[in-house]
C-alpha cells in the first residue's frame, strides 16, 4: 500500500470466551481510521421482571438468586436486603455478622475463579487453564484450585449451598453452622493468606507489566466510614461524593441497539463498579493484608488503569481472608445461636436492597402489594454499569495499539473486557427498555 | 440384677461414658422440636422423655449409607471390606425399637448371617429406657411392644429424681462397673416398684386400639388380597417410601458403586430402599415386576402381617407409628389399614395363601465380598450372547446343584445374577451364559480370558436331583431359559449319572434360527436314542436355514407321545409370558403340579433372601428359588404375572 | 487411557445463570481427573479454544430465542451424546415463569410499545423451551444447580460406555435418611414427595422446603393432594405457587 503501514484492522470476537455470559467485540479500521468500534452484547434475554411478577416475598430472593450462578449469594442478599426494607423486618446482628461472612466468601470466590481461570490463562500465555494442568505451572494450578475449594467450602458452610444459596432467608438463616465447622474454616484461613501470596507472586513473575493504559472515569461503590465496605455502605461516586437519595436519580440507564443489556451513565459518559472502583473509593479502608497485597502488586491510589481490576480483586481477596478471619473470631466468641425468625407481616410499599457484590453495586428494587406479592421490580446489575465504560475504554484504547498486529489488537481487547469480570447473564435479565 | 442413681449420679455415669475414648456415644436428643438419635456432646443433651425419634435406632446396625468395601479398578482385583471397630453405646431406646431390634437380628443373624451387620452389633451395647411420654400416633401397647423382657444391655426407668437400672447382659453389666462404679446403689423394692407402676401406667396413655390382635393378621390377611381397599388407599398414595424408610421394622437395601472420577477409586455402598419405590422390583433388561402402585402398597402391608410373620413367625410391625406420622396422605398406619379390613371383611374379593418352601436350614456366613475368579474362556453364542468360562483363584472345588446361581461382581458396575449353565463337575470352574441387556452384561461381554471378576454364591434352591431319580423328564425350554436348563441337562445325560433317569424330551422354542444357543450341543443330544429332541422357532425370515418347526413351543407337545405321565417330571424355563401356555399343556398331559418344575427370574440383589427385591408374594427367589415346583408357586399372584 | 480414546466434550450455554457450569469448575481438584478422563474441546465460559469436533455436547440453559434453536440443532447434529444440564436444559426451570404471559404481554410489558422485536437479539420464541423441546436429548442432569457429584457420576459412566442413571425415586428418600423434620409438619408446602432425587434433600436438610428444581417424577392423583393440603392447612395457590417455581405450566399459572 504505497510502501506504507496498513492500518487496516479488522478484528471481531464472536462470544468471547472466559467470561461469564456471551459478548462479542467488533472493530472495523481503515486507514487508521475507526469505522465500527462496538462493544456487543448478544446474551439470550430472560424476563426476570416478568419472572418476579406476582411472586411472593418468600420466594422472590430464591427466584432472583437464578438470575447469576456467579453471584447467586451476592443477589440472594440484595433481595433479602430490598424485601427486609419493604416489609420493616429486623435482623439481628449475627445474621448480618453471617451474612458479611457470606458475601466475603462470594468475592473470594468469584475473584479467584477470575483470576485463576478467566484471567491468568492470558498472562501464562495459553488459552484456558487445561493445558497448565499438568505443566511447569501445576503447582499455582493447585494453588488456585486450594485457594477456590475453601472459598466455595467457606459458602457452604454458611449458605448451605455455594450455587443459589438456601440457607438465607427474609430476617436470618434457616441453619447455622456449627461451632466445630467455624473452628476449622478458622484453623485454615491463615493458611489460605499464604496461599494467595503465592498465586500471586507465580502471577506477577510471569505477567510482567500490565499494560500502561489510563482514562480516568467516574468510580463508584458504597462506602462506609472506617471500613471496605460490601454488605451495606452509602452510593458514593469519585465525581459527585455520597449520594443520598433514591439511587433511581443516581443511575440513568440506557439502551443500546446492539445489546440486550441496559448501560448506565451517571456524571460523565461512562462510569466503573467493581474492585478498581471499590478500591479507588476505599482503598485507605483496606485492612493490613489487603494494603500489603496491593503494594505487593503495586497497584496505588489512584488507579484509572482498567486493566488493574484484576489485581485490585487479589487486594480485596487478601482482604476477605483476613476480615474473615475477625469475623469467624467474634462469632466464635458470642458462639452462633440458632434465632427464631421474625414474624412477617407483609404490606404494600417499596424495598430497596444494595449490596457490593464481586463485579460492583447491585440493586434489587422492589415493589409489593398487601399480601406480599412483587408487583414490580427493578433490578441493577454491576456489569449493566460498566458497559458503557468497556465501550468508552475501547475507544480510548485502540487509537493507542491500532499499529499493533490485529492478533493481538483481539488479545489486549479481550483482556480489557475480561478485567473487568463481565457477568453478562446477569446483565440481560431484566429488559425495560426505554430509548433516550 | 436392678440399681438405682439419683439424677446427679445418673448425668455423671453419662458424662463417664462420653469420657471414654473407646466409646462412642449415641443417645436420643432434639432436633427442630423432634426426636433423633446423634452424638451425645454433653449428658443434658439426653432426652429421655422423648416420645418417639425421626427414624428409628436401625440406622446403627443398618447404616443409610454404608461402605461395605472399597475397590481399586487400577489393579485387576483389589477390594477392602471397610470395619468398624469403635464400640457403641445408644442410649434411650425405646421398647418398641429394642423389640425392632430383636427382628432385624432374626433376619440378618440367623442363617445366612450377614457380616456387616453382626460386627455391628458386637461392638454396640443398647441401654434402652422405658416409654416416659407415648407419640401420638403409636400403638406400641396394642403390639404389645411397649414394655420390654430382653433384648437390652442396660434398661432405664427414669422416674424423675432417680434412675432404674436393669441389668440385661453381661455386656451392660460390664458398662455399668466400669462407668457407674460409685454411682450405682442396689435398687430397693421400693424403686422396683415404682418403676413397675410407671411401665403400667404407659399403657393407658395409648389411645388407639387395634380391633384385629396381631396374631390374627395372617389370617385377616389370606383372606383380604382382593380387597378394594387396597386400591382405595394407592389411590392416594404419594409413592414417596416415607413409610418404609422410618420404619424399625423395614430393612431392605440396595446396593450401589461410586467411582471417583480418577475413574480407579471406588465404594460399594449399601443403602436403604424400599418395596413401595417404583424402581424396587426392576431388573438389567428394564423389566418391572410388581408394577402397580396397588400392588406395592399392598405388599408392604403383606410383609409386616403375612410375609415374615409366616418366615420368622413375628409380625413385623410394632406399633411405633412413625409411618403414620410420615405419611402425608395418612394411609400408611398398619393400625388403620388392618382395622378397615377387619371392619369390611365381607368386601374382600379374593383371599391368597401359600406355604413357604422347605429348603435347607444350613447356618452360612453371608457378606458382600466377592471372591476372586478369573475368566478362563469366552465364547460368542449369538449376537446377544456369550458363554464365559470361569475358575475361582482359590482353587477349591466349586459345588452347587444344577439350577443354582451366582452373583457375578464387576467392580465400578456392581453386581448381577447369573444362572450357571454347565454341570456340576467337582472342578474349580463353572459356565455362565450371559446376555447383553445392561450396564453390567455390557461390559461383561467386553472381557476376555484373563480378565478377573468377582464371584459370590452359589445361592438359592436349584434341582433337587434325588427327587428326580427315575422319572421320565421333560424339558420345556423358551429362549434363555435353556441356560439353566443345560446345568441339569447335562448331569443327567453324563454317563455317571445316565441310569439314574428315564426318557429325556427336550422341548426347545427360540424367536429366530440365529437366536437357537448351544445348537451343536443339540445336534449331539439329537444323535441319541434315548433323547428327543424338538426344536421350534417363532418365526423364520427369508433366507434362513431351519430345518425344526415353526410356532411357538406349545405347537411342539401333539409331536411327541408322553407315554408314563405319572412317571414324568417336567422341567419349564423360560420367559414369564410361555408358562401359562406350557403349564396348561402339562395339566392337560396329566403331569401332577408337585412333578413341575420351573425357575423363575426376578432382581436377586443380595443373594441371602435380605434386600427384599426378589420377592414373589411371600417367597424370596434367591433363597426358595429359583427352582420351585409349580405346587410350590401356583398360589402366589405374583409368581406368573 | 490414550489420547485418542478419550471422548471429545464441549459444552455450551443458553438462557441460563451459567451457575451449573460453574458447579463444573466447583468439583474443585478432580477437574484433574476430568481433563485425563475426557478432552474438553470448547467450554466457552473458561477457554478460549473452540472446536465442532466432539463426542458430547452438554448444553446449560433453555431455549428462548430462534436462533438459538439454529445453533441448537447444528449442536444436535456434532453431538453423539447430547446431555442437558441442569434445571433451565432439563425442564426449562424458572425460566419457563415467562411462559405465563403471552409473547405479546411479554413485549407491551417489559419492551414496552417500542416496536422493538425487530432485533433478531430481542425475537424470542413463543414459548421458553426445555432442550428436549427442541431436539432428543440423551441424558439429563437435572437440579438448580446441578449436583456435582452427580455430574461426575454421569460422565464417569459415558466415559465408561455405561448408561447414567438418575435415581427413580423422590427426595422424601433422601429426606427421611437425613433425619429431616417433615416440612409438611412444619407448616409449609414442600415438593420433596414427588421431586426426582439425588440432590441428598439439600433444602430440606438446611431448613428449607424442596422447590422441585430437580423435575416432577410423579403426579400424585388430586384426591391425594387434595388430603395432603387439607391435613397440613395448605391452600392450592400456595401449591401452585411452589411447584411453578421450577415447574411452572404456563398460562393457566399466572
Amino acid at each position: 500500500m504505497n510502501g506504507k503501514v496498513s492500518t487496516d484492522r479488522t478484528v471481531s470476537v464472536h462470544h468471547l470466551t472466559r467470561v461469564e455470559g456471551h459478548g462479542n467485540i467488533h472493530l472495523d479500521a481503515k486507514n487508521g481510521e475507526i469505522k465500527r468500534l462496538e462493544w456487543e452484547v448478544p446474551e439470550a434475554p430472560r424476563f426476570f421482571e416478568a419472572m418476579l411478577k406476582g411472586q411472593h416475598y418468600s420466594d422472590v430472593a430464591h427466584i432472583s438468586s437464578r438470575i447469576c450462578g456467579i453471584c447467586s449469594i451476592g443477589h440472594t442478599l440484595t433481595s433479602l436486603k430490598a424485601t427486609e426494607s419493604a416489609f420493616g423486618i429486623p435482623v439481628s446482628e449475627q445474621t448480618t455478622a453471617l451474612r458479611r461472612l457470606a458475601i466475603n466468601g462470594e468475592n473470594m470466590q468469584s475473584h479467584v475463579l477470575h483470576i485463576g481461570y478467566l484471567a491468568a490463562p492470558d498472562f501464562f500465555g495459553v488459552g484456558s487453564v487445561f493445558p497448565l494442568i499438568g505443566s511447569k505451572h501445576n503447582d499455582t494450578v493447585i494453588k488456585i484450585i486450594k485457594l477456590h475449594r475453601l472459598a466455595n467450602e467457606m459458602s457452604d458452610l454458611v449458605c448451605g449451598r455455594t450455587v443459589h444459596p438456601i440457607n438465607m432467608v427474609p430476617g436470618g438463616f434457616t441453619e447455622y453452622p456449627s461451632r466445630k465447622k467455624l473452628e476449622d474454616l478458622l484453623l485454615r484461613l491463615p493458611d489460605a493468606q499464604d496461599t494467595l501470596k503465592e498465586i500471586a507472586a507465580a502471577i506477577k513473575e510471569i505477567s510482567g507489566a500490565i499494560l500502561d493504559f489510563s482514562r480516568e472515569t467516574e468510580y463508584v461503590a458504597l462506602s462506609t466510614k472506617g471500613d471496605y465496605a460490601l454488605y451495606d455502605g452509602e452510593l458514593t461516586s469519585s465525581d459527585t461524593g455520597v449520594h443520598d437519595g433514591d439511587y433511581l436519580d443516581f443511575v440513568e440507564e440506557y439502551f443500546v441497539p446492539q445489546s440486550t443489556a441496559k448501560y448506565s451513565r451517571h456524571a460523565r459518559e461512562s462510569l466503573m463498579v467493581g474492585a478498581l472502583a471499590r478500591f479507588n473509593i476505599n482503598g485507605n479502608s483496606l485492612n493490613a493484608a489487603g494494603m500489603k497485597m496491593a503494594n505487593f502488586m503495586d497497584l496505588k491510589l489512584p488507579c484509572h488503569n482498567p486493566f488493574m481490576n484484576t489485581v485490585a480483586q487479589m487486594a480485596e481477596v487478601a482482604h476477605n481472608i483476613e476480615d474473615c478471619i475477625v469475623q469467624v473470631r467474634t462469632l466464635l466468641e458470642k458462639g452462633v445461636e440458632r434465632e427464631t425468625l421474625p414474624r412477617i407481616i407483609p404490606k404494600a410499599g417499596r424495598g430497596v436492597g444494595v449490596v457490593e457484590v464481586p463485579r460492583g453495586i447491585l440493586i434489587h428494587d422492589y415493589t409489593y402489594d398487601d399480601v406480599g406479592r412483587c408487583k414490580k421490580a427493578n433490578l441493577i446489575i454491576p456489569t449493566n454499569q460498566n458497559h458503557g465504560n468497556i465501550q468508552k475504554d475501547m475507544e480510548s484504547l485502540v487509537p493507542t495499539i491500532l499499529d499493533r498486529p490485529e492478533k493481538e489488537i483481539e488479545l489486549l481487547l479481550e483482556m480489557l473486557v475480561r478485567a473487568y469480570d463481565p457477568c453478562i447473564s446477569c446483565s440481560t435479565h431484566y429488559l425495560d427498555v426505554r430509548f433516550v | 440384677m436392678e440399681f438405682v442413681l439419683d439424677k446427679k449420679s445418673f448425668a455423671r455415669f453419662v458424662e463417664n461414658l462420653l469420657s471414654d475414648e473407646s466409646l462412642d456415644v449415641e443417645g436420643v436428643k432434639e432436633k427442630d422440636g423432634k426426636f433423633v438419635f446423634g452424638h451425645l456432646d454433653s449428658a443434658s443433651d439426653l432426652r429421655l422423655d422423648h416420645d418417639v425419634t425421626l427414624i428409628p435406632p436401625k440406622k446403627y446396625f443398618l447404616p443409610q449409607y454404608e461402605t461395605i468395601l472399597r475397590y481399586d479398578l487400577s489393579k485387576p482385583f483389589s477390594a477392602k471390606a471397610e470395619k468398624e471397630q469403635k464400640g457403641k453405646v445408644l442410649l434411650g431406646i425405646h421398647p418398641y425399637d429394642v423389640a425392632a431390634i430383636e427382628q432385624t437380628d432374626r433376619v440378618y443373624l440367623d442363617d445366612y448371617a450377614d457380616e456387616g451387620y453382626r460386627r455391628r452389633r458386637d461392638i454396640t451395647i443398647i441401654v434402652a429406657s422405658d416409654i416416659l411420654d407415648v407419640s401420638d400416633r403409636s400403638f406400641a401397647a396394642a403390639m404389645g411392644t411397649h414394655r420390654i423382657y430382653s433384648g437390652y444391655d442396660l434398661l432405664l426407668t427414669d422416674l424423675g429424681g432417680r434412675v432404674v437400672v436393669v441389668v440385661g447382659s453381661k455386656k451392660g453389666k460390664l458398662l455399668l462397673e466400669k462407668h457407674a462404679a460409685n454411682l450405682a446403689k442396689a435398687a430397693s423394692p421400693a424403686d422396683l416398684g415404682a418403676a413397675d407402676a410407671l411401665r403400667d401406667s404407659v399403657e393407658e396413655k395409648y389411645a388407639r386400639v387395634l380391633k384385629v390382635k396381631k396374631e390374627k393378621w395372617v389370617e385377616l390377611l389370606e383372606h383380604s388380597y382382593g380387597h378394594p381397599l387396597w386400591g382405595e388407599l394407592a389411590g392416594k398414595c404419594m409413592q414417596c417410601g416415607s413409610c418404609t424408610m422410618v420404619c424399625p421394622t423395614c430393612y431392605c437395601y440396595d446396593i450401589l458403586d461410586e467411582t471417583a472420577l480418577d475413574a480407579t477409586k471406588g465404594k460399594r455402598v449399601r443403602t436403604w430402599d424400599g418395596c413401595l419405590l417404583q424402581d424396587f422390583t426392576k431388573v438389567g433388561s428394564g423389566e418391572v415386576f410388581r408394577e402397580g402402585n396397588t400392588e406395592r402398597f399392598r405388599h408392604r402391608f403383606y410383609r409386616k402381617g403375612l410375609y415374615i410373620p409366616k418366615r420368622y413367625h413375628f409380625t413385623a410391625c410394632v406399633g411405633c407409628g412413625r409411618c403414620a406420622t410420615a405419611c402425608l396422605p395418612d394411609i400408611a398406619s398398619p393400625l388403620e389399614v388392618f382395622n378397615g379390613l377387619h371392619e369390611r371383611r365381607s368386601e374382600s374379593a379374593g383371599g391368597m395363601a401359600y406355604a413357604l418352601p422347605e429348603t435347607e436350614k444350613k447356618k452360612k456366613r453371608f457378606d458382600h465380598m466377592p471372591a476372586c475368579a478369573t475368566i478362563e474362556k469366552v465364547e460368542k453364542l449369538t449376537g446377544m450372547e456369550k458363554l464365559f468360562e470361569i475358575s475361582m483363584d482359590d482353587g477349591d472345588a466349586f459345588e452347587y446343584d444344577p439350577g443354582q446361581f451366582v452373583e457375578v461382581s464387576l467392580f465400578g458396575t456392581g453386581e448381577a445374577p447369573i444362572s450357571i449353565s454347565s454341570p456340576p463337575s467337582g472342578k474349580s470352574s463353572f459356565e455362565l451364559v450371559v446376555r447383553q441387556v445392561g450396564n453390567l452384561t455390557n461390559k461383561m461381554h467386553a472381557l476376555k480370558p484373563g480378565d478377573k471378576v468377582g464371584i459370590r454364591g452359589p445361592f438359592g434352591r436349584g434341582f433337587d436331583v434325588s427327587k428326580l431319580e427315575g422319572k421320565d423328564l421333560l424339558f420345556v425350554a423358551g429362549g434363555i431359559g435353556i441356560v439353566p436348563m443345560r446345568s441339569l441337562l447335562a448331569y443327567v445325560l453324563d454317563d455317571r449319572n445316565r441310569d439314574r433317569f428315564g426318557r429325556v424330551i427336550l422341548f426347545y422354542g427360540s424367536k429366530t434360527p440365529k437366536d437357537v444357543l448351544f445348537m451343536d450341543e443339540i445336534r449331539e443330544l439329537e444323535k441319541k436314542r434315548d433323547v428327543t429332541v424338538k426344536l421350534t422357532v417363532d418365526r423364520c425370515d427369508e433366507g434362513q436355514c431351519w430345518i425344526g418347526c415353526t410356532g411357538v413351543v406349545t405347537s411342539l407337545f401333539p409331536q411327541v407321545e408322553i407315554t408314563d405321565a405319572e412317571n414324568t417330571a417336567a422341567i419349564v424355563i423360560g420367559p414369564p409370558i410361555m408358562y401359562k401356555f406350557v403349564l396348561k399343556c402339562l395339566e392337560t398331559l396329566g403331569i401332577a403340579d408337585e412333578r413341575i418344575y420351573v425357575s423363575l427370574e426376578r432382581r436377586m440383589k443380595c443373594g441371602g433372601g435380605k434386600c427384599g427385591h426378589c420377592q414373589i408374594n411371600g417367597v424370596y427367589v434367591c433363597r426358595e428359588g429359583p427352582v420351585f415346583t409349580y405346587d410350590e408357586v401356583k398360589t402366589l399372584p405374583e409368581a406368573f404375572e | 487411557m490414550s489420547e485418542k480414546s478419550k471422548p471429545r466434550v464441549a459444552i455450551f450455554d443458553f438462557a441460563s445463570c451459567e451457575g451449573c457450569e460453574l458447579q463444573i469448575a466447583n468439583i474443585e481438584e478432580e477437574i484433574i481427573d476430568l481433563v485425563n478422563l475426557v478432552e474438553v474441546v470448547s467450554f466457552r465460559e473458561v477457554m478460549k479454544e473452540h472446536s465442532d469436533d466432539y463426542d458430547i455436547a452438554i448444553i446449560e440453559g433453555s431455549i428462548v430465542r430462534p436462533m438459538d434453536v439454529e445453533s441448537l440443532k447444528v449442536i444436535r447434529k456434532n453431538a453423539k451424546i447430547l446431555i442437558a444440564l441442569g434445571a433451565c436444559a432439563c425442564i426449562g426451570g424458572v425460566n419457563r415463569l415467562r411462559n405465563r404471559f403471552t409473547k405479546e404481554e411479554l413485549f407491551n410489558e417489559v419492551y414496552g410499545k417500542t416496536g422493538f422485536g425487530d432485533n433478531p437479539l430481542f425475537d424470542v420464541l413463543d414459548e421458553t423451551k426445555p432442550v428436549d423441546g427442541i431436539v432428543p436429548v440423551d441424558y439429563y442432569i437435572p437440579g438448580c444447580p446441578i449436583d456435582r457429584n452427580e455430574f461426575k457420576r454421569v460422565i464417569l459412566a459415558l466415559c465408561e460406555g455405561k448408561k447414567p442413571e438418575l435415581p427413580g425415586y423422590p427426595v422424601c428418600v433422601e429426606c427421611k435418611k437425613n433425619e429431616n423434620v417433615c416440612v409438611f409438619e412444619k407448616g409449609q408446602f414442600c415438593l420433596g414427595p414427588v421431586t426426582r432425587a439425588g440432590c441428598d434433600a439439600i433444602c430440606p436438610s438446611h431448613g428449607n422446603s424442596c422447590e422441585g428444581c430437580r423435575g416432577l417424577i410423579y403426579e400424585p392423583s388430586n384426591e391425594c393432594v387434595k388430603e395432603v393440603l387439607s391435613r397440613y392447612g395448605l391452600d392450592y395457590e400456595e401449591m401452585t405457587r411452589r411447584r411453578n417455581m421450577f415447574n411452572c405450566c404456563g398460562r393457566e399459572d399466572q
